[in-house]
């Protein structure tokens, strides 16, 4: 279906280190799951999150003609060219409106950023200057995938099944944790700015990962990691496996469902358990898990979830730490 | 600087003089501040942590000032240590500052401890005030030991302070690339007693040695020692530089997954740490260690 031409315009094999961050995105990219990186400036967030779409496999011939419905909508498909097998990527700046991100504007409310992002990437970068109300609406588009617009004159619904990358710096300043320079933000600052990051659109993400910045000097010797193509073929195995056993993606199971095709071993059920009880994990908290367990199993190839998938998915969840 | 008749002030005048809340004044026993930075490394909060819990063991007040870092290390130690703990605060005692600590605050009361204050109730954080709060702690201590402690920091003025008032001064060592242990070799070098376990604490102040009865014995009770079925890993890991789980995976030829997996593990156990940059090895071991 010539998804994707030879060379991508940002592909993994030009990242240097950064293995965690990596990793992260293969398990976004096969199971659905939104992102949020946390590092210093310059640590190649932005260079990341645009890589994202490149591992995911090519739109499928349905998806391909919703994105270019919410094209036609805005006026703006390409003329002898309507369909586009690329995944979306957009990265609205923190200013964006209401309006711009989740749709509206005067008259027939208009698709918004979500909905351009729909089976795309939707990228928000330095994630605590956005307006709190505007991340606030991106809650029921990330439970639903869909988003619904009251206006005068009707309502509308759009689709917004994106996979959200989050990106913020651990602090104001931006270099809390850096191994290079000195952080000049003061405890109670650093809590402040991360408060504002907490709460109910966080919860919602499923992998949380730190992103550290690598020395100039150190750049070169830094091992390139796997090609996009490379990791784009594992996902693309892992996302059949999924649509095989259930017809759509881990990120969007049930918990009942879950129980059902997500059977966990004795000793996964245990690991997570433990871990519930020590980090004070909710309901919620803990299905997310469990759900990114059963995608580390897909990459993998395993039917079972094993200890090590659970593992796994705890190792993403830094913000239980944090408590 | 404080007046001098508040300098000289016996005991049991300045013990009266403090507004409190809780057990006040505390039963009798010696009496050890512990004081530091407010944005220590890892090493640092594990230190003053341990530190006091075997000194509330042994039978020490552990007094702090209540702030970030170091001093909120000091006072959880002393707690988990089953021990009394007093909190000599630079605002009224009717409020908590950073208000953060509200619950640390209601745990040392709990515990036994006291909240006390030289300022009236309502009275502000005030810069101008932690200063003299810093005397009042070296006036109520009989050994102050400083961990961490940067240029120029608070800790080195209450420890200042115990010098004018013939009290103990005691100090951690760090590492020699910290800017945070500055200050305590500063003081080191000028003479301050060297502090690597509570022992050497409670031999100043001509106390009984039975808290570490074999001073070979120390590292392991410190948690250095590796357990038997602990992952190897460990050993790959810092007690003051966080590692992250990229840097280990390139480090070992592992793949991160497995290394992230495996390093949540330990985490459970106990025998990590995760702090925002990566994983460091926790000195202490976790209350749910076997």
């Amino acid at each position: 279906m010539g998804a994707h031409a030879d060379s991508l315009e940002h592909d993994l094999v030009e990242v240097h280190g950064q293995e965690e961050a990596r990793r992260a995105l293969e398990v976004a990219a096969a199971g659905g799951h939104h992102v949020l990186m946390t590092g210093p400036p310059g640590a190649g967030k932005t260079m990341l999150a645009r890589c994202l779409p490149g591992i995911m496999p090519g739109l499928e011939l349905a998806e391909a003609l919703e994105v270019a419905q919410v094209r036609s909508l805005l006026g703006e498909l390409p003329a002898g060219r309507p369909l586009d097998w690329v995944r979306p990527f957009r990265a609205p700046h923190h200013g964006v409106s209401m309006a711009g991100l989740i749709g509206g504007g005067a008259g027939l409310a208009l698709p918004g950023e979500i909905s351009r992002a729909h089976h795309g990437v939707l990228f928000l970068d330095e994630l605590a200057e956005f307006q709190a109300s505007v991340l606030q609406a991106l809650r029921q588009p990330l439970e639903s995938g869909r988003v619904a617009i009251t206006r005068s004159g009707g309502s509308v619904v759009y689709p917004a099944r994106f996979t959200l990358v989050a990106a913020t710096n651990p602090c104001p300043c931006g270099w809390a944790g850096d191994g290079q320079r000195n952080c000049r933000c003061t405890p109670a600052v650093i809590d402040a700015y991360l408060r504002k990051l907490s709460g109910p659109l966080l919860d919602r993400i499923d992998l949380k990962v730190t992103v550290r910045r690598v020395p100039l000097g150190e750049l070169a010797s830094e091992p390139r990691g796997e090609g996009s193509a490379l990791v784009r073929e594992r996902v693309r195995a892992a996302r059949q496996r999924q649509v095989e056993r259930q017809g759509f993606l881990n990120a969007q199971l049930k918990p009942a469902r879950l129980r059902q095709l997500a059977s966990l071993e004795p000793a996964s059920r245990r690991t997570l358990e433990r871990w519930a009880e020590q980090k004070g994990l909710t309901a919620r908290g803990f299905h997310r898990a469990w759900r990114v367990a059963r995608t580390a199993a897909d990459l993998d190839g395993s039917e079972q979830i094993a200890e090590a998938h659970i593992l796994e998915s705890l190792g993403y969840r830094l913000h239980d730490v944090a408590a | 600087m404080s007046p001098p008749d508040e300098r000289r002030a016996p005991d049991a005048l300045l013990l009266a003089q403090l507004h409190a809340r809780g057990r006040w004044p505390p039963p009798d026993g010696p009496r050890v501040a512990i004081v530091g930075s407010r944005r220590p490394s890892p090493y640092g909060e594990a230190a003053a942590e341990q530190l006091s819990a075997d000194l509330a063991g042994a039978g020490v007040v552990v007094i702090s000032g209540l702030a970030l870092g170091i001093d909120a290390a000091a006072h959880r130690g002393a707690i988990s240590g089953d021990g009394i703990t007093v909190a000599v605060m630079g605002t009224g005692v009717d409020m908590v500052y950073p208000a953060a600590h509200t619950r640390l605050a209601e745990d040392i009361l709990a515990a036994g401890g006291a909240l006390v204050s030289q300022f009236a109730a309502g009275t502000p954080p005030r810069r101008q005030n932690f200063p003299a709060r810093n005397w009042t702690m070296a006036a109520l201590s009989d050994a102050v030991v400083v961990v961490e402690a940067g240029e120029g920091s608070g800790a080195l003025i209450t420890a200042g302070a115990a010098l004018e008032l013939h009290k103990e001064v005691m100090a951690v060592p760090g590492s020699i690339f910290s800017p945070l242990s500055v200050g305590s070799h500063a003081l080191l070098r000028e003479g301050a007693g060297l502090v690597q376990n509570a022992r050497d604490i409670l031999a100043v102040l001509g106390l009984g040695g039975e808290v570490l009865d074999d001073p070979l014995g120390a590292p392991e009770r410190l948690g250095f020692a590796l357990h038997p079925e602990r992952d190897g890993i460990v050993i790959h890991l810092s007690d003051t530089l966080a590692v992250s789980a990229a840097e280990l995976a390139r480090k070992l030829q592992l793949p991160v997954a497995e290394v992230i997996g495996r390093l949540t593990a330990l985490e459970l156990d106990g025998a990590v740490r995760r702090h925002q940059s990566g994983y460091v090895r926790a000195l202490r071991r976790g209350k749910e260690r076997a």
